[in-house]
């Protein structure tokens, strides 16, 4: 029940290596943040500084009014739920969760009615005598949640924590932590490098990659409007695709040409242009492969591909294709209406055309990545060997971009 | 063709378990020949000098009961057992808090601190004796008083034998510290509450070896009790009746003591074995 | 040989893989010792580094300090007093007065002596009615171990004095900015939380500097005195004689005989092949003893390792003892020989030399093998079993799979363990002492070496038995040297202490 404040938060190791540049957001009081990146992106960092188990080496973190920066974790009123669960081994599953109430002084029945009212919120009841050992891998998140849960904290934070699940039981918790949220109203923020997880549980989402936040928006925004290359491909299965595409103006209307199509740009997009003083000659066009459409050959405006695998999902075909000019595609094909013998003639086909849903199309800059209708866009990092620290003789020290942390 | 090959195969195994039975049994009987021996001398009624036949002709306590009588031996067996439960206590502690320090903290100066044990591990034990034994004089705590002063060195030194302590703590995963950090316990509150329990098969091997060691050792003890037969453990007690002067009168009387000595720590070893081979192989396998 | 390609590497066939990487590892040897030693200038440059920052850093905390801080300087907790940090300026203050006093008092005079550690003998007069009376004077001993003692105090002094001025210069730091720095109580409390590590090493630490470090410094600067029996103090003194002593040692003493450095070079490379062997000897039985229990089918298998597990119980003054006995001249094994008629007079198992050293290895062999029986069982427990049933479906027979999956894993794994067991075997003071005591005493030797003394037994006796301390001294910096050498060399060549992960 607080908001959380980070203002230009840093972590460099003592190595050289810097995990999280500059980071910023605010986070509403009962707000669900996701944080989503690939591994090594610096999500874990951040959730572990605001956690207090990873110093700050630069900037401000604040939650509620306080300044937290050298807070112990115990003095900040938050609740963490970890990967591995992280449960005492040697408690039951009561004392696990009576564990920081205990710590707190709390008189025994209040414990004992706290615990017991977490234990209903996430059923399991039946399961408070028994040892960690004993649990199943599901029931040790619910106790893990339990114990973050009992003590009503400020802010919750969660660390990957479906990630060790099977993807049964993952979607299951998912839905419970849906309504779990409901229940106890509270801040969240919530860490996991899967992008479904980020997209059906969090109100805003946090892309990073390589320390750096590469947006910050509802699951919405992310989806339709990605800030650059990275963002539009990491969000989104199967990826979305990227073609080539010449920019030429005709009036107020701005056209991509993409091989053998013309796709009219929609109007945002053109406003969004014609306010840039400079426009790269070639751009990247990106749809998504529900958005390029099949149609009959020769249609005006199509463009041919030859098909080098079919994937029938049962609702919907994924079709791997190259197109005439040379680059990689897919398409997603709805075939719910399709009769059995539409379908097989679909999957046996060696050679089809398409068009681009024009309403859907982005932009971007080939140069830097950025979505050019999107405003502050953040760069995609260069992706290079970063060269930190130069040791006493004055060479260089090359580190490799993946560091674990210690 | 194949069945042939496979009654063969069999064959040959059984050869193969056979031979190993034999070197098996072989081995085992060699290894507890000494102690078969060490037996029967120290029940040997004739003669206290070694013989030149293995069976006792006379069974008897004789020795036994010379040991409690004419000899100081229950006084070093005493002095002995003191120094093992202090040091049981203190090493055990001082060897825990080491390993929890630099296998769950972070500060500045431990991996130095870690090399520089390291390195001071490389110089002979023996060599720092003699300076030692001027700073327990300086105290006070040679000769007479040499049990305190024994128990002192045993435990002040025991802090660089961290290295099996802290590769168990290693193997705790980091999360439950921070879990128990979040929950509101300070360092101090998530090493006893959290990682003592868990740690509960290093804590008896420490304590453990910690004890049984100072009933082996003979080149500290030797050097600090050092003329003060009153202040001998049971290793500087017995280790004299076997020279020359005394091995004619006192040979079955040591080898009454030896088993005296054994019995018991043999018994707590072997019921805490479990303890000791995850402690070991643990160790030896992170070096 | 020149050096393939990975590809390359990859088409040989096995045999020849495995000849190419024993050439590539000599190959390789020099270049990678030479790397060390390269590394070796590095580092006392990064050192000299260290302490230039160090010096610069309390240059910048006097430019950049207030009077206050500047002021500490000279009168310790003086800014603490100022900036309502009373606890902490009381403690700084009284250790200063107390490190004055000491200084005035003792210390200083304790400093001084170090200069020739003491002039005046104890003198021995007869008095009027013909008794002897002994008049103490200076003791070498006291004044040596005093200047140490002082020594370290002067050390710990300097560092909480750079404590103070650190501190001072943060605070400082703190009220500048408008924030309250940590008070006392505070900063008590962190010692359970942020800075328990203090609480928890004080202890240990402070144990280990007074009776680890503060000796072994002690014990280096008697390698560099004249202290022996000749030399006892409190009726004699002894005094500074620089390097005479590792000249005796390793080439000729005063008298120009070389017999020192005869007994050194003998009983080194004795030491350096009894941990050879013992260490291998027992590494390879051991793992065999090991691999014949742990054989599918064999039973009995906690009997046998019960049996074997027992020796280890036994304190070994009372098991060695007894053997060594046993094997004596009138021992039971030469009469149970002689009775059986299989040999007509008696064996001097340990009377010889080449017999004794025979022996001592023998014997450590029951000593040692249960232990790496009972590490090479943990190990093989932790293979993999999907290595074997691979290897089988494969069609790797049972002598492959030792040769390609059980001994490289126990190899790697236990890589780290043989470095300290030969370290350990170079220091095995109990089983060569308690089996031999060094014996045979051989002429040849001086200082009361034996045939199977190692250094650190010839350690023993030259301190309790000969009292020649300063010559013991140099031994134990050499053995130290000796062990220092190897560790490095083997952690920073061999490629198994590097690719940790390579069987992970």
């Amino acid at each position: 029940m607080a908001e959380v404040k980070l203002t230009n938060v840093k972590k460099q190791y003592e190595n050289g290596f810097v995990a999280v540049h500059d980071f910023n957001l605010e986070i509403k009081d009962k707000e669900f943040i996701v944080l989503v990146g690939p591994s090594g992106c610096g999500k874990s960092t951040t959730l572990r500084m605001i956690a207090g188990l990873e110093d700050i080496s630069g900037g401000e973190i604040m939650i509620g009014e306080n300044v937290v920066n050298d807070m112990e974790p115990k003095d900040r009123d938050i609740a963490m739920v970890f990967q591995n669960y992280a449960l005492y081994p040697h408690m039951s599953v009561y004392e696990n969760i009576a564990f920081g109430l205990r710590l707190r002084r709390l008189p025994n029945d209040e414990i004992h009615k706290k615990v017991c009212e977490a234990a209903e919120i996430l059923g399991i009841t039946e399961l408070l005598g028994r040892k960690p050992k004993q649990l199943s891998g599901g029931q040790r998140q619910r106790v893990a949640i339990g114990r973050a849960i009992v003590r009503i904290p400020k802010v919750f934070l969660m660390d990957e924590p479906l990630s060790n699940l099977d993807a049964k039981l993952r979607n299951q918790m998912r839905a419970e932590i849906i309504l779990l949220r409901e229940k106890i109203q509270t801040t969240f923020v919530y860490v996991t490098h899967d992008q479904t997880e980020a997209m059906t549980l969090g109100d805003r989402i946090v892309i990073m990659k390589d320390g750096y936040v590469m947006q910050v928006g509802t699951p919405q925004e992310l989806f339709n409007h990605p800030a650059n290359l990275f963002v539009a491909g990491f969000i989104g299965t199967p990826q979305m695709n990227f073609f080539d595409a010449k920019l030429s103006k005709d009036g107020g209307k701005y056209t991509a040409s993409v091989e053998s199509a013309k796709i009219s740009l929609p109007e945002y997009i053109c406003e969004a242009l014609s306010k840039k003083s400079k426009l790269p000659d070639t751009v990247t066009l990106g749809a998504r492969p529900e958005n390029l459409i099949l149609c009959a050959d020769g249609t005006p405006g199509a463009i041919s591909a030859e098909i080098k695998v079919t994937e029938m999902m049962g609702s919907e075909i994924h079709i791997h294709a190259r197109t005439a000019g040379g680059k990689d595609i897919i398409l997603r094909v709805q075939i719910a209406d399709m009769t059995d013998e539409e379908q097989l003639e679909l999957i046996k086909r060696k050679h089809f055309s398409f068009t681009i849903r024009e309403r859907t199309v982005n932009i971007f800059d080939p140069g830097d990545g950025r979505n050019l209708a999107v405003e502050n866009a953040a760069a995609v990092p260069q992706k290079a060997e970063t060269v930190v620290n130069t040791d006493d003789f004055g060479k260089k020290k090359k580190k490799k971009d993946k560091k674990s942390k210690e | 063709m194949s069945k042939k090959k496979y009654t063969s195969k069999s064959g040959k195994e059984r050869a193969v378990r056979i031979a190993i039975y034999i070197f098996l049994t072989v081995l085992c009987v060699i290894w507890l020949i000494p102690f078969v021996y060490l037996i029967f001398q120290a029940f040997r009624g004739e003669s206290t000098s070694m013989v030149t036949y293995v069976f006792p002709k006379e069974w008897s306590f004789k020795n036994f009961i010379f040991l409690t009588e004419k000899t100081p031996f229950w006084h070093w067996y005493l002095n002995t057992l003191i120094i093992a439960l202090f040091n049981a206590v203190l090493q055990s502690a001082i060897v825990l808090c080491v390993a929890y320090a630099l296998s769950r903290m972070r500060f500045k100066g431990r991996k130095l601190l870690m090399n520089f044990m390291l390195v001071l591990g490389m110089f002979p034990g023996f060599l720092s004796m003699i300076a030692t034994y001027f700073i327990l004089k300086l105290f006070g705590l040679t000769s007479e008083n040499a049990v305190p002063g024994l128990i002192l060195i045993y435990a002040a030194s025991s802090g660089m034998g961290y290295y099996i302590a802290k590769g168990f703590f290693d193997t705790i995963p980091k999360s439950l510290d921070e879990a128990a950090r979040i929950d509101g316990a300070s360092r101090a509150r998530v090493f006893f509450r959290i990682i003592m329990p868990m740690a509960k098969p290093i804590i008896i091997y420490t304590i453990m070896m910690a004890f049984i060691a100072p009933w082996g050792d003979f080149m500290y003890a030797s050097l600090i009790t050092f003329g003060h037969e009153e202040a001998y453990n049971v290793a500087v007690g017995l280790y004299k009746w076997l020279d020359k002067e005394h091995i004619s009168n006192y040979f079955t009387v040591f080898c009454a003591g030896g088993l005296l000595v054994s019995i018991p720590i043999t018994a707590l070893f072997m019921s805490l074995q479990k303890y000791y081979v995850e402690g070991v192989t643990g160790g030896a396998v992170k070096g | 040989m020149s050096k393939l390609t990975e590809l390359e590497y990859l088409g040989l066939p096995p045999m020849k893989r495995k000849l190419y990487n024993a050439g590539q590892f000599f190959v390789r040897l020099p270049g990678n010792v030479l790397n060390f030693l390269k590394k070796i200038p590095l580092g006392i440059w990064k050192a000299i580094c260290a302490v230039g920052r160090f010096f610069a850093g309390i240059g910048k905390i006097f430019a950049d300090g207030d009077w206050k801080t500047r002021l500490s300087f000279l009168v310790m907790g003086f800014g603490q007093f100022f900036r309502h940090q009373i606890g902490r300026g009381i403690l700084f203050l009284g250790m200063e007065g107390l490190f004055i006093w000491f200084m005035c008092a003792m210390g200083g005079g304790y400093l001084y002596g170090l200069k020739d550690l003491g002039t005046q003998a104890t003198i021995k007069t007869l008095n009027d009615y013909g008794l002897e009376v002994v008049t103490y004077k200076d003791n070498s001993l006291k004044i040596l171990l005093y200047g140490v003692l002082t020594i370290f105090i002067v050390v710990g002094f300097i560092y909480t004095w750079l404590i103070n001025i650190r501190q001072n210069y943060t605070a400082q730091k703190l009220i500048e900015k408008g924030v309250r720095p940590k008070s006392f109580k505070n900063d008590l409390k962190s010692l359970t939380d942020e800075q328990y590590y203090k609480t928890l090493l004080a202890v240990p630490l402070l144990g280990i500097t007074l009776f680890t470090v503060l000796p072994i410094f002690f014990m280096i600067l008697i390698a560099f005195t004249n202290y022996d029996y000749s030399h006892l103090p409190p009726d004699k003194l002894f005094g500074w004689v620089g390097l005479e002593n590792f000249r005796t040692m390793l080439a000729t003493d005063a008298s120009g005989s070389d017999k020192f450095a005869y007994t050194f070079r003998e009983i080194l490379i004795w030491t350096m092949i009894w941990a050879l062997v013992a260490t291998f000897s027992n590494y390879f039985l051991g793992m065999f003893v090991a691999i014949c229990i742990n054989r599918k089918g064999i039973k009995f298998k906690k009997v046998f390792r019960t049996a074997l597990v027992m020796t280890i119980a036994i304190p070994q003054f009372v098991s060695l003892l007894l053997v060594s006995k046993m094997f004596a001249d009138e021992g039971i094994v030469n009469n149970i020989l002689l009775q059986l008629g299989w040999i007509s007079e008696k064996i001097g198992f340990w009377t010889t030399q080449d017999m004794a050293r025979v022996m001592v290895l023998v014997v450590n062999l029951w000593v040692g093998i249960p232990y790496l029986m009972l590490i090479a069982t943990g190990v093989l427990m932790n293979i993999p079993a999907d290595l074997y049933e691979s290897a089988k479906i494969d069609g790797a027979s049972g002598i492959k799979q030792f040769t390609k999956i059980t001994l490289p894993y126990m190899l790697f794994v236990t890589g780290p363990y043989l470095l300290t067991s030969f370290t350990a075997n170079i220091n095995n003071f109990n089983v060569i002492y308690l089996l031999t005591a060094g014996a045979p005493k051989t002429m040849e030797f001086q200082g009361g070496a034996g045939g199977t003394d190692l250094l650190i037994t010839w350690l023993y006796t030259l301190t309790v038995t000969n009292n020649d301390y300063k010559i013991a001294a140099v031994i134990g910096i050499l053995v130290f040297i000796v062990v220092a050498v190897i560790s490095l060399i083997v952690y920073n060549v061999s490629p198994a202490m590097k690719n940790e992960e390579d069987f992970q």
